[in-house]
């Protein structure tokens, strides 16, 4: 196609990272700048956690020292965002990228579209590992094996409970945030249960979710499988030990966005699909950078949006 | 307003001559598809009732559906092909490593052939990639010959045996330790879904009645007609049957007093790998056969990833177990594959799955005829070709069930054997990269990121002729779900989408049937 559109940088992903990453590159006056996020609405991964009386809050806002709802530290972002002139293309996924002719492939409404830029930011997120990744839980393929992603989108989107008697697997942080979301929307206190021997939150993250959910809690579980017919019943260690429940819930362990470079031929590392990055965030080939939860493990959102502020300065010294 | 050529897109909606209901309770799915008396089916004995829409009944009803004959095809799943159906190697086999002379060679040679044009008929995805078999240790490598010949006792006369270096320069990262190969250009991947799918949607249009999550209970023999007893009581009166219900033949061929014959489920299980691997082969490399198993083998798949498995464990009939995975089982399959491939063990998995083979004791394709009582047929031990073999094996019982049952055959003039190009499944002939979001903007807009579908092909895929309304079905049908994240990203908004779509409430949608919702079930929705 040779109608492909062309713009100085192209920022993949509107959460917290790629809209940190636009304000700055505006601060700077780099431009055009283009951000296209696949979803409807900007904000990414904390716009899935809606503001509710009686939820529970679990962005940390550090620059105000308190904890909000993310669709609340979303929000502002995303008007901070509607203050520069970046070029917003939403409902619109990046399907392939070309890296060394810095050549886009995008899916919109308007059917299949290609564009160029300078400099490309990929600020694509992360998602939690899921069972079979783990490689330590098998079992059955049943209903009611879900995410924190389904806890916050059955309950915030819906106003359902995913499961009345929920088993987590995981023990980190987001864990704990599905855990006390669950438990504060009326479910049982969950059982938790990871491979770990003594969780992977923090003594003062577990104090946090305190006031919602004290988890009944096993750890060093080496082989399990997931119970039940038609609906998760549970989860089994192969030593046989049960953990009944209507839902299971895998939690945490994130996982990088990175198979836009996986695919178009970016260093990554397997079976991890960490990305191979050098200094300042660059990835294997010139012009292309990342920033935000896709450089793996996990970064707080506020985090997040300042890392993609900072990242646009390199990208402003790279395109001079 | 549609534009021109745009008829190829959207679904396939033809003026179905066939009913079709699902046994869904109230509110679960359109009251119009709803089963809730046998009256809805009009009451005449059918001629032939087929108990069992895997991939085995399904073709079985297209076979049929030729033919001016009353057919009803019934499963107690709440799609076709969600049994044994669903969960395989999903190749076509040339049938090189068959048995010769036996009944499973017979029907492998012909399928065969039949097979190309099938696809392109039915609009069922196929790719002829071709097999290699490689040895990779100087025992296995003196076995080589024995399989060509026999493959040459088969009629597969294209096989030929390849050395260490005409492997390698073929497959670059074969293991290191292959010692030589044998060449098997008919070996083909398929879509195992869509081979189901269409059988039954042309059965559908040509007038087979199609009842699904319905489960068979029991038999009531009679003289000039049986019964069929529902689990909920409903008597189906049928002049013939067809025990097509893989490893329920057995509890169901009770019933009617069929022959004796034993059956087990064999697990098989697999690792599914992302889309990053499937450069690493070109070809289905199989492993030498062992004597009780074909081994693992590592296979791209049609969908464009990579596949090895599978076990080969056997477990006692109804072990809930049959379809399960386990931590040991995948690491077997990881080591397998790894004997074949170099650099398999790096390639992230994005999910694991185990299939139940047919095993029985009797042997491969147990096919009996007036079992029990006049009218009955039993078919069994369907156990590892029966995708392939699904085309030639209703031929095959065609042509038996009119010598040995007196089933009387008069061609239906009006029946399809096809279905149309809008009939392809969306990821195999991706709409929005041919126009279609010129007339519908929801081609364009992706639900599922990984596997790049969109929210327009699940309508479609709704739309479609068995107007699939379980989570599973939809999976199987457009690729949603399937991909790296399993649901993480688009559960929730393809929820969203079959809901507003079907009208049904969003609580009670199902992954794959009632007792399956997925939220915990006994909640109203509040609207957000
Ligand atoms: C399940 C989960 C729960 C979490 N819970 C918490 C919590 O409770 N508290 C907390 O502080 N932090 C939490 N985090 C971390 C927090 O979400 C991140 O710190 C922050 O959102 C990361 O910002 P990001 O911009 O890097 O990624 P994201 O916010 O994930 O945004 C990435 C965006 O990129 C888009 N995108 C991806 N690929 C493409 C493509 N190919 N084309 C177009 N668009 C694309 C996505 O749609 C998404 O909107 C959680 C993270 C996850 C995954
Ligand atoms: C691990 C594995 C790998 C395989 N690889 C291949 C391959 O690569 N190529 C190939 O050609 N074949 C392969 N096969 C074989 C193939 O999958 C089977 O032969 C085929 O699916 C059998 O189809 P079926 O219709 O006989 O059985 P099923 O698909 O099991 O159908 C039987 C149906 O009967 C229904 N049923 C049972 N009892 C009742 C009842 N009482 N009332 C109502 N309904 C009932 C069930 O719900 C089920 O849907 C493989 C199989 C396995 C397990």
């Amino acid at each position: 196609m040779s109608d492909a559109q062309h713009f100085k940088v192209v920022i993949i992903g509107g959460g917290p990272a790629g809209i940190g990453a636009a304000v700055g590159l505006a601060k700077r006056g780099v431009g055009p700048v283009v951000l296209i996020e696949r979803r409807a609405e900007l904000g990414g991964t904390p716009m899935g956690y809606r503001k509710k009386p009686g939820g529970v809050p679990t962005f940390v806002e550090w620059t105000r020292g308190r904890v909000v709802f993310g669709e609340e530290l979303a929000g502002r972002m995303a008007k901070r965002l509607a203050k520069t002139d970046t070029a917003i293309r939403l409902g619109t996924q990046v399907t392939k990228i070309d890296p060394a002719e810095k050549r886009l492939t995008l899916l919109g409404p308007d059917g299949v579209r290609e564009l160029t830029a300078d400099a490309a930011v990929l600020a694509a997120g992360a998602r939690e590992q899921t069972p079979a990744e783990k490689g330590w839980l098998a079992g059955a393929r049943t209903a009611r094996v879900g995410f924190t992603r389904h806890v916050t989108g059955w309950l915030d989107r819906h106003g359902l409970l995913p499961a009345r008697k929920p088993v987590v697997v995981g023990s980190d942080l987001i864990a704990y945030s599905a855990a006390a979301k669950l438990r504060a929307a009326g479910s049982d206190e969950p059982v938790m249960i990871d491979r770990r021997q003594s969780p992977s939150a923090g003594f003062f993250e577990r104090l946090f979710f305190w006031r919602w959910t004290r988890p009944d809690w096993s750890g060093g579980v080496t082989a399990a499988g997931m119970k039940g017919d038609r609906a998760a019943t549970g989860v089994q260690s192969s030593d046989g030990k049960e953990w009944p429940g209507d839902g299971v819930m895998v939690c945490g362990e994130l996982v990088p966005n990175s198979e836009l470079a996986l695919l178009g031929g970016l260093a990554v590392e397997l079976p991890s699909r960490q990305l191979q990055l050098a200094r300042g965030q660059a990835m294997s080939e010139p012009g292309w950078f990342a920033a935000g939860n896709v450089l793996g493990g996990f970064h707080g959102a506020q985090w997040c949006y300042f890392n993609g502020r900072r990242l646009a300065k390199r990208i402003a010294t790279f395109l001079e | 307003m549609v534009a021109p050529g745009m008829a190829q897109f959207g679904t396939w909606q033809p003026k179905s001559r066939g009913r079709l209901f699902y046994n869904w309770p109230p509110g679960a799915c359109e009251e119009a598809l709803r089963f809730t008396s046998a009256g809805q089916l009009g009451g005449e004995p059918y001629d032939v009732v087929i108990v069992g829409a895997g991939v085995v009944g399904c073709g079985l009803a297209h076979r049929l559906s030729m033919y001016d004959l009353r057919v009803l095809l019934v499963d107690r799943l709440h799609d076709v092909g969600e049994g044994t159906s669903k969960a395989n190697s999903a190749l076509i086999h040339s049938g090189y490593d068959a048995k010769p002379g036996t009944l499973e060679s017979e029907l492998l040679h012909e399928a065969e052939a039949d097979w190309p044009g099938l696809a392109a008929r039915l609009k069922i995805p196929l790719d002829p990639v071709g097999g290699i078999m490689m040895a990779v240790t100087d025992e296995q490598e003196c076995q080589l010959e024995a399989a060509e010949k026999n493959a040459h006792a088969n009629r597969v006369a294209d096989v030929r045996i390849l050395s260490a270096d005409e492997i390698r320069e073929r497959e670059p990262n074969a293991s290191s330790s292959v010692r030589g190969g044998l060449l098997v250009p008919g070996e083909s991947l398929a879509d195992p879904f869509m081979a189901s799918i269409a059988f039954a949607e042309i059965a559908l249009a040509n007038g087979v009645d199609i009842l699904l999550g319905v489960e068979i209970a029991g038999v009531e023999l009679g003289q000039a007609r049986h019964h069929l007893v529902t689990a909920d009581g409903h008597r189906l009166p049928a002049r013939r049957i067809v025990n097509a219900a893989g490893l329920g033949s057995r509890r169901l061929a009770d019933g009617y007093g069929g022959g004796a014959f034993d059956i087990n489920p064999r697990r098989g299980q697999f690792l599914l790998f992302d889309k990053s691997a499937r450069p690493l082969v070109q070809h289905i490399l199989l492993p030498v056969p062992t004597a009780h198993t074909k081994g693992v083998l590592v296979s791209p798949t049609i969908f464009g990833n990579l596949l090895a498995g599978p076990t080969a464990e056997d477990l006692p009939l109804d072990d809930p177990a049959a379809t399960h995975t386990t931590v040991d089982g995948i690491r077997r399959v990881l080591e397998g594959g790894s004997r074949l491939v170099d650099g398999l063990a790096r390639q992230p998995v994005i999910a694991t799955y185990a299939g139940a083979r047919c095993a029985c004791s009797q042997g491969s394709y147990v096919i009996r005829y007036n079992d029990g009582a006049p009218g009955v047929v039993t078919l069994t031990g369907v156990r590892s070709t029966g995708l392939t073999t699904s085309i030639s094996l209703a031929r095959h019982l065609v042509d038996g069930m009119q010598k040995e049952l007196g089933l009387e055959l008069s061609p239906d003039s009006a029946a399809l054997d096809a279905r149309p190009e809008s009939a392809w499944p969306g990821w195999w002939r991706r709409p929005f990269e041919n126009g279609a979001t010129d007339a519908r903007a929801d081609h364009g807009c992706a639900v599922c990121f990984c596997e790049v579908i969109s929210e327009g092909e699940i309508r479609d895929a709704l739309d479609s002729p068995l107007r699939p309304r379980t989570m599973d079905a939809l999976k199987r049908r457009t690729r949603a779900l399937t991909g790296r994240c399993q649901g993480f990203d688009c559960q929730v908004s393809l929820a969203e989408i079959v809901s507003g779509h079907t009208g049904i409430g969003i609580a009670q949608l199902t992954k794959n049937g009632p007792g399956s919702e997925l939220v915990a079930p006994g909640q109203a929705e509040v609207p957000a």
